[in-house]
């Protein structure tokens, strides 16, 4: 069933600042509960990089362009990264350790983590480059996890399209985990059921915008209805073309948008900028984004240009912000506290 | 007594400043109309309508999750500094603190500029979390085995107290006097309770505070000699009006988080910005170029730029001729300024001349203000002028600087920063020639050997630019912009009322400031003079020459001739010389009793360990007062739990950067015995007064020998007006005789958590560098008294000033801004290390934090860059050793594409408990003292608090990395 209206984000990769603060925000607001100490549902990746899970755009799932799914399997809880116990007590309070070390569910010393690679990139210094990356569940049209959920626990909201998980209904079979292309969702290993982002509906319901969204300083996270031509999502993602999905190509329909990363031009070995060599490949933005980025990498710059000549640009005011939160969750505006 | 009022002479002075705003306090709530309405109350109900939801059984559970009991308004007075001030709603339940969020409620401040909202960051975010946490401490802790062992009893808050109270009124009474009992002050400073009572506390016993701005490597050395102060700073929405934006000499996509967006909306905005620094940083990311340069090159770099700029006739000549001193004569034959005693006996030292090409004539320039009128003072040529001596050749700065700077010319400075020679052109035409450039720069080249010189050289080329003092143009110096109440009232002596106290003062006080007024000085410079007075009074030791003289750190700060070859006699005899002329303080007490109160020095001080070996041994007592088990916790005889941050009220200091006064509240009850940090003074001060009383002691002689009583908690809280039980009173007191927050008093600050400025009020020595009219409905515009108002800068030659003959800076071939090689500190070896704040924790305070170690690797990490890695068969991930001449410790390897070859990198902080041996990075950083900070005498170049001692040096330390097998 097609649901009446879908529900978006746009994230604009140009003013992520990669500080987890919507991973916090989420964490704080629904994952610290037993079970769900390794639980990210949102986290911030650097780019290139092997992501949270580690490697998770190799593991397949999603739908192959003539509908059939993708092979694929589960990711485990060391890719994933796990939540480490440290040695807090022992260290400071009872004299019987000498410092502070983390510790994996097995007990060993961890190899990885949700965030493990931050700010390592790839290329050749000084021509290295990187971009942060946030990443949630994407809420799809055309959801991989539900098709594949034998329960029938997984549904898609019909006021608002939000892809919940019903964990009374869940079994803990993780079909959902194989078939999500995206790999955004967890196994809570003591209450034996997947979870998930849930779009912070119950916030949605009261016209509150989700934790990560509405406590991200960086405010690069639009949230609305991709119907609403008065929106910013439906101008970023419709109007002017330039928030892509991730990785159109696993076929599940991802409402997440992204505004692709500008970044300095190639410089020489002293330096010295060559403004025809884009510092991120091309190639590297196209394999996420699709073959459109170069147009939308190049309206972003034209509609700079304007700016900075002092002309008017409607997209970049769009993006800027000037009030917020009117001008980028317009929808969600209360403030929880009032409530 | 009286004693207090000679005591403490610039905040008497800052009283006097008061009497004469004390007229503005009647009608200054007039004043504070017309601030909008926070959008989002406005408009909360009028979005789109409601969906109508269908409750399900599965939904509502999730739903459940989302409740809380209360909301109370809160922030972190943690040291975040440069992104400090961030209001939260704090929600909670079943008594306990659930989570935080931000309000969101800031007002936009003018309609064309993005607002503040929603401030906060991933630290902030999680301190419900960290508060109550394993390392949170929730009971009077005694020390039963070694220092640092982690051995503790529970003891009661009576015991913990009379101990401590006793061992008080020993030293006090001793022969070393109360100068013997040491205060860190920490991130406990606040414009509250906490603040104020620690100011307080240590006036009644007169025991020192240190003065850890230059030991923490803060206070922006290179900024201050040219220009007289230290605090100058634009609010971050004024980015929004500016073209150019440089990010050099700071990560404020790390460290500036809150106001990070101002940056990426300014370049939606049309606005250029560049990234200057050796590694691919994150703030390199969100750049449209980025500048590698070697480390610790940077002032090559400028005065590169600089030698385009004049070269090229690219400066702007009228802000050059007005507001620096490159224009004043300076004498052909020595260098230094043509001075009104080279022409008459009776002339002054400090008079200056221009040629005025108009009257074609030397003139004598104002000292009242930088207005030139009519005049046009050369910058070039050279000319005779008749002298006491007979002829002199005399010449502009700027002459002496055009032949100066050939040595920089691009191609040479290129060789030196690495940097291609057609970029520093480039560099220097976009800034000269944009339209309101601003340079994002923090406290990073404060912490380098030879940061003076990287900091003026910038200084030089904004100065050249004329980018200062217009909107959307300035050089983010030290930001600092607080209520400024409570400096004045801490400081008071007497018991009685502290308003009639402060106005009797303040009487006291004005016929200083009109005199000063009426012989040319600026208010500015009067309320640095009565610093500069107060601090030779040594109730704020500054914290790195504390330790050299009695820390025990001696050798390792001063071993400066041993790195540094150029220096022609060691550092021990600059310090000597500066001690004997009177320009540097020299600590004289040996220490018996030191209290921790919020900071962290065993993670702080560089070479830490040197204070565990040397100083503890010697000490009577430690004590730390924090809300988590810190390292210098750990090593302290006694912990005492002090509510956290959630849990009590009180008001935080504040920068121009985000120009709200923000609150802390008590959201919940503080947990266990935690008390606040005022509750713990005023306990402190009443337990003294009483054993004192039981053990029949009166008196003790403060440290000019006068007698004083050991009625202080009587002192302290004014007779009984200000006690343990009414801290809001407290805090009504301070805004009410604040100048520049409105009309707003304890309970309405605590409701809605947060106020604008609306001045930089006339009450602080800091807020006043700021040099601007704060308006309500536009950005805040550092310097616009010296560039619109004309007012002079507070230096010797009330100018921007780059020549500085000084002798100290003569003998080391600083006079005028150079470019020198950063030495070889701690050995010959192949690599720099580099620091810098990290994303993950304010100082330490969540570096232990579950979270923020579980989004990194879990334990201490050094950066470096593949080259080097591979050079070493590392890889990332490995366990390595990091080495030189002073010490080793283990930290992981991370190899990253991002990071310089040659150049690694340990982020700010790691608790030394996080180490196998206890050894952070820290230990591996000499500190060598650069004997220029040493300099004094000479009208701006005296030490104050926070400006003008000697600082740190720990920023591009050798070292070398091996893998551990």
């Amino acid at each position: 069933m097609r649901p009446k209206r879908q529900l978006a984000m746009v994230f604009d990769l140009n003013k992520c600042l990669g500080c987890h603060t919507c991973a916090i925000a989420c964490k704080t607001q629904w994952t610290r509960e037993e079970g769900m100490e390794g639980m990210w549902w949102t986290v911030v990746n650097t780019l290139p990089g092997q992501g949270t899970p580690k490697g998770w755009e190799g593991m397949g799932g999603g739908f192959a362009p003539d509908g059939r799914q993708r092979p694929s399997r589960i990711p485990g809880r060391e890719e994933f990264g796990d939540a480490w116990q440290f040695n807090q007590k022992e260290v400071l309070f009872e004299g019987t350790a000498s410092h502070l070390e983390p510790r994996n569910f097995k007990g060993e010393k961890p190899s990885w983590g949700p965030n493990w690679d931050e700010d390592e990139g790839a290329g050749e210094y000084p021509n290295s480059h990187f971009f942060y990356f946030p990443r949630l569940c994407n809420h799809c049209t055309h959801p991989a996890c539900l098709e594949a959920c034998p329960r029938g626990a997984i549904y898609k909201r019909e006021q608002d399209g939000i892809v919940l998980i019903d964990d009374q209904q869940c079994k803990g079979y993780r079909f959902c985990m194989e078939a999500c292309p995206y790999k955004r969702i967890y196994y809570n290993h003591v209450q034996l059921v997947s979870q998930k982002c849930i779009f912070c509906f119950p916030r949605i319901d009261q016209g509150v915008a989700p934790a990560c969204a509405r406590q991200c300083p960086g405010r690069m996270r639009f949230v609305g209805y991709l119907d609403d031509e008065r929106g910013p999502i439906h101008k970023l993602v419709h109007q002017w073309k330039v928030a892509l999905p991730l990785h159109a190509e696993f076929g599940t329909g991802p409402n997440v948008f992204y505004v692709p990363p500008l970044s300095p031009p190639q410089v020489s070995a002293t330096g010295k900028p060559d403004p025809s060599k884009p510092r991120i490949p091309l190639e590297y933005l196209e394999g996420l984004f699709g073959p459109r980025v170069r147009e939308v990498l190049g309206v972003l710059e034209a509609e700079r240009a304007k700016k900075a000549r002092g002309e008017a640009s409607e997209l970049m005011d769009t993006l800027i912000v000037y009030r917020w939160p009117d001008d980028i969750f317009p929808d969600f505006r209360k403030d929880p506290a009032t409530l | 007594m009286g004693m207090q009022v000679t005591r403490r002479g610039f905040l008497t002075g800052a009283g006097g400043a008061v009497v004469l705003t004390l007229g503005y306090l009647g009608w200054r709530a007039r004043h504070e109309g017309g601030v909008a309405a926070p959008p989002g109350s406005a408009s909360l109900g009028h979005g789109t309508p409601m969906p109508q939801v269908a409750y399900e059984g599965y939904e509502d559970i999730w739903r459940a999750k989302w409740r809380w009991d209360s909301v109370a308004k809160g922030t972190h007075f943690v040291n975040c500094w440069y992104q400090r001030g961030c209001n939260w709603n704090v929600y909670v339940k079943d008594g306990i603190v659930w989570r935080e969020e931000q309000s969101g409620t800031y007002e936009p401040i003018d309609p064309k500029i993005p607002d503040y909202n929603p401030r906060g960051c991933q630290k902030g975010a999680c301190y419900s979390q960290r508060m109550y946490d394993g390392a949170r401490l929730r009971h009077p802790l005694k020390r039963i085995g070694e220092r640092g062992a982690g051995k503790w009893q529970r003891v009661s808050w009576d015991t913990a107290l009379t101990d401590i109270a006793d061992k008080f009124i020993d030293a006090m009474v001793s022969s070393d006097g109360p100068s013997s009992i040491v205060w860190d002050q920490g991130t406990a400073q606040t414009n509250g309770g906490a603040g104020f009572a620690m100011m307080r506390a240590s006036l009644v016993l007169d025991t020192p505070v240190l003065d850890v701005n230059t030991e923490i490597g803060d206070h922006r050395p290179g900024f201050c000699v040219t220009t007289g102060k230290m605090v100058h700073c634009s609010s971050s929405d004024d980015l929004f009006y500016s073209d150019l934006i440089l990010i050099w000499g700071g990560n404020p996509i790390y460290t500036q988080i809150p106001q990070a967006h101002f940056i990426t909306e300014a370049r939606y905005n049309g606005a250029r910005v560049i990234t200057i620094s050796p590694d691919y940083s994150a703030s390199s990311i969100h750049a449209d170029q980025w500048v590698p340069v070697k480390v610790a090159t940077d002032a090559a770099l400028g005065l590169g730029m600089a030698q385009v700029m004049i070269a090229e006739g690219l400066y702007r000549k009228r802000y050059v001729q007005e507001q620096t001193d490159l224009p004043l004569l300076t004498r052909v034959d020595n260098g230094r300024f043509l001075r009104g005693s080279d022409l008459a006996p009776e002339g002054r030292d400090d008079q200056f001349y221009v040629f005025d090409l108009a009257g074609r004539k030397s003139v004598e320039v104002s000292k009242k203000t930088l207005e030139l009128g009519a005049l046009d003072p050369a910058l070039d040529g050279e000319f005779g002028i008749d002298a006491r001596q007979g002829k002199l050749k005399v010449r502009p700065v700027f002459a002496q600087l055009r032949e100066h700077l050939r040595q920089y010319e691009p191609e040479k400075a290129s060789a030196l920063c690495g940097v291609d020679p057609e970029t520093i052109r480039q560099l220097a035409r976009d800034l000269a020639k944009a339209r309101a450039a601003t340079c994002i720069s923090q406290s990073n080249f404060s912490k380098y050997y030879h940061g003076v010189e990287m900091e003026r050289a910038q200084l030089l080329c904004f100065a050249l630019a004329g980018q200062m003092g217009r909107k959307g143009a300035g050089y983010m110096s030290f930001p600092y912009l607080s209520i400024d109440g409570v400096d004045g009232i801490a400081n008071l002596g007497g018991r009685g009322n502290p308003k009639l106290q402060l106005a009797a003062l303040g009487l006291k006080m004005a016929p200083r400031f009109i005199a000063d007024r009426l012989r040319g000085q600026t208010k500015e410079m009067t309320i640095y003079d009565m610093a500069r007075e107060e601090f030779r009074h040594g109730a704020f030791p500054p914290s790195l020459l504390w330790l050299y003289q009695q820390g025990g750190f001696k050798e390792r700060y001063g071993a400066s001739e041993k790195w540094d070859p150029a220096m022609k006699r060691p550092l021990a005899s600059y310090m000597d010389e500066a001690i004997e002329k009177g320009w540097q303080l020299r600590p004289s007490t040996p220490p018996r009793i030191f209290m921790e109160s919020g900071g962290n020095v065993l993670r702080r001080f560089r070479s830490y360990d040197v204070m565990i070996e040397k100083l503890l041994p010697r000490l009577d007592l430690m004590v730390t007062i924090d809300w988590r088990m810190s390292n210098t916790a750990l090593y302290s005889d006694y912990v005492l739990p002090v509510a956290a941050w959630y849990e009590k009220d009180d008001i935080t200091w504040a920068t121009p950067l985000s120009p709200f006064s923000q609150v802390v509240t008590r959201a919940a009850k503080p947990v266990a015995e935690a008390k606040s940090d005022w509750e713990i003074n005023c306990l402190l001060l009443k337990t003294i007064q009483r054993r004192a009383a039981e053990r029949g002691i009166r008196t003790f002689r403060d440290r000019y020998g006068a007698e004083r009583g050991f009625d202080v908690y009587d002192q302290f809280t004014f007779d009984g007006r200000y006690t343990e039980d009414n801290v809001d009173k407290l805090l009504d007191l301070i805004l009410s005789v604040s100048t520049n927050v409105g009309d707003v008093d304890w309970q309405k600050l605590k409701q809605k958590g947060f106020q604008r400025f609306t001045a930089l009020g006339d009450n602080s020595f800091m807020n006043i560098g700021n040099a601007t009219d704060v308006k309500a409905n536009e950005t805040i515009t550092a310097g616009l008294w010296h560039t619109e108002k004309k007012m002079p800068w507070p230096t010797l030659t009330r100018r921007i000033q780059f020549c500085i003959d000084h002798p100290f800076y003569e003998e080391l071939g600083e006079r005028l801004p150079v470019h020198k090689d950063q030495p070889n500190i701690a050995g010959n070896y192949p690599l720099y290390m580099t620091g810098g704040h990290t994303r993950w924790s304010i100082h330490a305070s969540w570096r232990d934090q579950k979270y923020m170690l579980q989004l990194n690797r879990g334990e201490p990490v050094i950066f470096m860059s593949i080259q080097d890695a591979q050079a070493r068969g590392i890889r990332d991930g490995d366990r390595v050793r990091v080495f030189n001449d002073i010490n080793s410790t283990e930290m992981q390897a991370r190899v990253a594409a991002a990071h310089r070859p040659g150049q690694a990198t340990c982020y700010h902080a790691w608790e030394p408990f996080m180490f196998r041996n206890r050894k952070s990075y820290s230990t591996l950083t000499p500190n060598p003292i650069n004997p220029v900070q040493l300099a004094g005498g000479y009208y701006h170049l005296q030490p104050m608090p926070a400006l003008f001692s000697p600082g740190s040096t720990d920023r591009a330390t050798r070292i070398e990395i091996e893998r551990v097998a």
